[in-house]
């Protein structure tokens, strides 16, 4: 525990020969895609199939729907079809005729929010319930606060971008289906091809050994299961239903945008005193809606990490004609992250205090106020701050940071044991492994117990005739698996000393304490316990940054973190995760943003030529201080660190220019807007895209 | 909005009937075209080729619109290489043709016969690595795997052109690879390693 | 993709033989496939002109060199004399997308390339460009689009190579038929000004031969600015090239891609007087603002546009 331990499946992934969801080629298997409306707006009257099965080497074709029915966004699925080869699909997806009545629709959020904009549902307003919150006396604190800054800030929606796309490969047969799945939650994808075609659970049985990515996306089995489960039962033949790249920027999630008007005040000493947010923010058409996964529309918890006495919040989901959101790496916390850390910034210029200094004076969480410390001293930030644009030079430099906080924690799960004879160890657990590495921690806690090497232990997951476990969301994953496996090992441990009569069976005397089995093998289940896991991390990064101010162009020098996960299992897994979140919100600060054409309905970037994903040219030097408390249990890692980092580089920009970066994605139009280098335009930008 | 598609159909263009009558139409010119160079223009039926991949000589009959990706994934069943975007800018698809990376989603087979094409299958095993792979498990520059066999191309290509790439040159060279779950910090260190390594 | 015949042309003249009213050459593919792909273009026959004899060789025997339109990409950013000779060519050529599309990508691709306006990319519209009645972007989504345009279409060139060609004063040997036609970079690109419908002024079965560059200016640079660090379309280019003569530079000329439907020329009498002082190239510089007219998001490329022509300069100056 606490060490490096190398990824299970390294070798297996890195020659090529893992098989993924995509991969996989059962007998006879037919290529299955899906017809998507090109209208954000419609009711579709009628579908006609009939041309897409004379198309040479298609064997089935269904309808997403019944018509007539309404679409509500760009990607809504109307139709799919199963066929002997990817250009079969498409030319059959071409020949289907669709009818439909165009509507009107809305894809801006301000847009939406007016009265008089067309409604994406007929009878509600698009505006949601707004969910507000008080305490203490704003306007009273307001009134008598030594100072207060204002500032509007707006972050835009952002895309999973799963390499490897939502999709599975399923065979349906009377008896059963066998579904090969990119998910996250086998038993969630098992329980919604149950219930979408009226079979018994134990009936489905999917497995998911190796996935590309889900960062939030991918539970159940989506709209695309269903159709593939369709498909193969009509072509009586296993289909393969993979989206395409277009498709996943449509149709299967989305982190919401939001807009923050926000007012802070605070006392003479630095102390917070009062904090108002009014915000919205869309989670498309609907969060949730009839696809997976659900998002809790565009809320996100505000004041965030600080606690301050008196608040007022008002928070509004606003539906707009577009795929709905769903829940993306840390929901709501990066957008909540980058409006509080930014205003919190504009105070410590008002109050002429350092940014630092003003958190630690700040925070209620003590774990934070040391991280602070901490990165401050690896970072230099008493060197590097400077409360204005000091650099010699078009190229400025600035510097921010930035706090984050996180539940993770565990939560039921169970697993099996298998000690054999020979000394082998075999655990299963039907959880699953993102990237996250959740192979590799089984075998680490199995050895641990065992008193073996990591190598001993085969560990199997991702397949829900093993014991079942909780989907891998939440950063609960190693929370839930560690305790779980930890426990059936007790549990095997203990029946191994009585079968073979040896009172510490691990270690050395693992061999003869199991050559005693002779020919049967220990088998023991454990389960999630109360203790061995707890909930809440916080987590701190700084950024350096340089601004061209002539070009407007960002680069990210460098991140500091420090980050605290409890009782740290693999400490190379985990140091991954960090690098991988970070680099995410290095997305999520300058390049990304899914792009809505006001005038047609339609996605603009549908691809990864102008929805930008940070390449290796793009990545900082990244410095990571991983603090690993045992006491405290697991608790989970892969989202308090993505958090924080496009805060603390928005910070680091606006410290480097000495104006205020007021939304994300940060490029060069908004940069040489604030620089008031625009022609005829010397203040500002006109908004719309970044 | 009346240039997006109407009420009536969805593809006017393109009805079953349509794409038979186009073939015909094709098929005819091509029998009366008096091509100079003595080439018969093949297809659009599926037409036979032979691809020569990691050292195998594979016969394939597709139609001349089919890209190599789609050839190596579901007709050879070589499924390192990955379709994640289909339009040559992630560079998961990557194999090396004559030794140098290209995207494989862009190529059709047909244009890929008299060439050598090397995919992931065609360097190391679980059980046998070569130098970069063995480098990139062992600074776990790898998470869901997904992008890795791309990167392992690129990378070998750089190492055949460049024994001891500096950090620049690594980042060059992976440029037209992404990643989501980020592990390019550790992908510089593997590549790092392995240059300090020296050839071997 | 629709489907469609394949040939492989062995032969110029054979390819212009192949050729119809619906057939496209088909050369790195990176351009060609991805129109395929998305519907925009969906040719009956691709003739392959990558198995011609002679189209790929880099002469350099004479003071006009002369590069074949199947040079790669990366040949052009990797030759040696090139680099020495020609330094704003090859770091042209060095930005073009990635290693593996560089691999394939050829010189004569680059230069013939489509429209990147994802107006016209998206495959459920029908923009001006393909024919419909709108340029979407004028009224939308414009951050990419021209600051120039002589139409009604804002798409701009975005060939990397086409910019520092026009600065080099190169021409374009093109086969139109039985003739061979050779075009200046600005004739080539000169359709796309006036006509929507053009994104240069190739007509269909035109194939270009050859790109023949003179090598008097022994000065010259390449400059872009993008969102990424790397393998991304520029915002802004800016090429510039010139002739050293003892320590003055003559000969000048300084072009801006991504701003315009061709590589647009930065003119000032400065220029032509061979005046590079700093003052002058601020001069210069700042001339570019007065005739812009930015649309609602595009703006901030005039103060780019105007950086990038500083830094080009006084990179060849010094």
């Amino acid at each position: 525990m606490g060490k490096d331990h190398l990824r299970y499946d390294g070798p297996i992934k890195v020659s090529g020969s893992a098989k993924y969801a995509s991969d996989v080629q059962p007998d006879g298997w037919l290529y299955g895609m899906i017809l998507r409306s090109p209208w954000p707006a419609a009711r579709i009257r009628g579908i006609d199939l009939r041309p897409a099965l004379s198309v040479p080497g298609i064997r089935a074709a269904v309808t997403a729907n019944d018509p007539p029915f309404t679409v509500r966004y760009c990607g809504e699925e109307l139709a799919a079809v199963a066929g002997l080869s990817k250009q079969a699909c498409l030319d059959a997806l071409r020949a289907i005729k669709v009818d439909a009545d165009l509507l009107p629709f809305v894809v801006k959020e301000e847009a939406a929010l007016r009265d008089t904009s067309p409604r994406v549902f007929e009878n509600l307003p698009n505006a949601g319930q707004p969910r507000e919150m008080q305490t203490g006396d704003v306007d009273g604190a307001f009134g008598i606060s030594y100072k207060t800054v204002q500032g509007f800030f707006q972050t835009q929606v952002q895309l999973h971008q799963c390499l490897e796309t939502h999709g599975n490969t399923i065979q349906v047969t009377p008896e059963e289906i066998t579904c090969w799945a990119s998910t996250q939650g086998i038993f969630s994808v098992r329980d919604s091809l149950a219930d979408s075609i009226g079979m018994p659970m134990d009936k489905v049985h999917v497995i998911s050994e190796f996935m590309g990515g889900g960062f939030g996306s991918k539970y159940g089995a989506g709209v695309e299961g269903g159709l593939a489960v369709r498909l193969s039962k009509e072509a009586r033949l296993p289909v393969r239903l993979m989206l395409t790249r277009f498709d996943e920027a449509l149709a299967v999630g989305n982190r919401p945008s939001s807009f923050q008007k926000v007012r802070l005040s605070a006392s003479k000493d630095g102390t917070l005193v009062a904090y108002e947010l009014e915000a919205f923010g869309t989670a498309g058409y609907a969060s949730g809606g009839t696809t997976a996964g659900g998002g809790g529309g565009a809320g996100f918890p505000a004041p965030y990490i600080y606690q301050i006495p008196s608040t007022r919040v008002r928070q509004t989901t606003v539906a707009i004609n577009a795929g709905s959101a769903r829940a993306m790496r840390a929901p709501g916390h990066p957008q909540a992250s980058f409006g509080m850390e930014s205003i919190l910034d504009e105070m410590a210029l008002a109050l002429g205090m350092d940014p630092v200094e003003l958190r630690i004076k700040n925070d209620p969480s003590e774990i934070r106020r040391q991280q602070y410390k901490i990165a401050a001293e690896r970072f230099g930030w008493n060197a590097r701050y400077r409360s204005v644009a000091s650099s010699e030079g078009p190229v400025k430099s600035g510097v921010g940071c930035a706090g984050a906080t996180w539940g993770g924690g565990g939560r039921d799960s169970e697993a099996e044991v298998r000690i054999n004879p020979d000394g082998s160890v075999e655990v299963r657990c039907g959880t699953q492994d993102l990237g996250t590495g959740t192979k590799t921690l089984i075998a680490i806690v199995a050895a641990e117990v065992f008193g073996l090497e990591p190598v001993a232990i085969s560990a199997s997951i991702g397949d829900t005739t093993f014991p079942p476990s909780g989907g891998s969301g939440g950063s609960t994953t190693a929370a839930s698996v560690a305790p779980a496996v930890f426990d059936a090992c007790q549990n095997a441990l203990a029946d191994l000393r009585s079968a073979s009569g040896i009172s510490d069976p691990t270690g050395l005397n693992w061999r003869t304490a199991t050559a005693r089995l002779r020919i049967n093998p220990v088998v023991a289940r454990g389960r999630w316990k109360e203790g061995l896991s707890s909930r809440g991390v916080g987590g701190v990064q700084m950024a350096e940054v340089e601004v061209d101010t002539e070009t407007g162009f960002v680069r990210v020098k460098r991140i500091v973190c420090v980050q605290d996960c409890g009782l740290v299992i693999n400490r190379l897994a985990s140091i991954s995760q960090i690098n991988g979140g970070i680099i995410l919100g290095i997305g999520f600060a300058l390049y990304e943003e899914r792009i809505l054409d006001d005038q047609t309905g339609v996605v603009l970037n549908p691809n990864f030529e102008t929805y930008k994903l940070p390449g290796a040219a793009d990545v900082p030097e990244i410095d990571v201080i991983l603090q690993d408390m045992p006491e405290r249990g697991v608790i989970g890692i892969g989202e308090p660190v993505t958090i924080p980092t496009a805060a603390a580089i928005a910070n680091a920009v606006s410290n480097a220019i000495g104006k205020r970066v007021t939304r994300l994605p940060i490029t060069p139009p908004q940069i040489l807007g604030l620089l008031g280098k625009l022609p005829g335009n010397p203040s500002g930008y006109k908004s719309g895209t970044s | 909005m009346d240039e997006q598609i109407s009420r009536r159909s969805f593809f006017r263009n393109v009805s079953s009937a349509a794409i038979a009558g186009a073939l015909a139409k094709v098929t005819a010119a091509a029998q009366s075209v008096d091509s100079l160079d003595g080439q018969k223009p093949l297809g659009p039926e599926p037409i036979k080729l032979v691809l020569q991949v990691n050292g195998s000589r594979h016969e394939v009959e597709v139609e001349p619109r089919v890209t190599l990706l789609d050839v190596l994934r579901n007709r050879l069943r070589l499924t390192g290489a990955k379709e994640v975007c289909d339009r040559a800018t992630c560079g998961a698809c990557t194999v090396l043709v004559n030794g140098q990376p290209v995207y494989s989603c862009m190529k059709l087979a047909v244009e890929m016969q008299a060439h050598e094409i090397t995919t992931i299958e065609g360097l190391g095993s679980p059980t046998n690595l070569t130098p970069i792979q063995r480098a990139l498990v062992d600074c776990d520059a790898l998470m869901c795997g997904y992008c890795t066999p791309g990167f392992v191309m690129s990378l070998t290509a750089l190492f055949s052109a460049k024994p001891k790439p500096t950090l620049e040159e690594i980042k060059k060279a992976c440029s037209g690879n992404l990643c989501r779950c980020g592990t390019y910090p550790r992908i510089f260190e593997a590549t790092q390693r392995v240059a300090e390594a020296g050839p071997s | 993709m629709q489907n469609f015949e394949y040939v492989a042309a062995r032969s110029v003249d054979g390819a212009i033989q192949l050729s119809t009213s619906e057939s496209r050459f088909l050369a790195g593919g990176i351009d060609l496939l991805g129109e395929m792909k998305e519907y925009i273009t969906s040719p009956k026959r691709i003739i392959d002109i990558k198995l011609i004899p002679g189209l790929d060789q880099i002469d350099t025997s004479t003071s006009i060199w002369k590069l074949g339109a199947n040079v790669t990409i990366t040949e052009i950013a990797k030759n040696k004399q090139i680099l020495t000779a020609l330094p704003g060519l090859a770091e042209a050529a060095s930005e073009v997308g990635s290693p593996q599309i560089r691999n394939v990508a050829t010189l004569g691709g680059n230069l013939a390339q489509h429209s990147r306006c994802w107006y016209y990319r998206h495959r459920d519209l029908r923009c001006l460009k393909r024919g419909g009645s709108t340029c979407y972007a004028r009224d939308g989504e414009n951050k990419y689009h021209s600051l120039f345009s002589g139409n009604p279409c804002i798409s701009p060139v975005v060939s990397n190579l086409a910019v520092i060609l026009a600065a080099l004063n190169a021409r374009v040997n093109v086969r139109r038929g039985d003739k061979e036609i050779a075009l200046t970079i600005g004739e080539l690109f000169s359709d796309a000004w006036n006509n929507p419908l053009a994104h240069n002024s190739l007509l269909p079965g035109d194939l270009i031969a050859d790109v023949e560059i003179p090598t008097q200016k022994t000065r010259s640079t390449y400059l872009q600015v993008s969102e990424k660090g790397a393998f991304d379309w520029a915002l802004v280019s800016c090429a510039a090239a010139g002739r050293k003569t003892g320590d003055q530079l003559a000969d000048v000329s300084v072009f801006l891609g991504a701003v315009a439907p061709i590589p647009f020329r930065v003119e000032s009498p400065l220029l032509e007087r061979g005046d590079l002082s700093t003052e002058a190239i601020e001069s210069i510089a700042e001339s570019v603002a007065s005739k812009a007219t930015p649309m609602a998001h595009n703006g901030y490329k005039v103060p780019i546009a105007q950086a990038l022509i500083r830094r080009a300069l006084a990179r060849i100056v010094s």
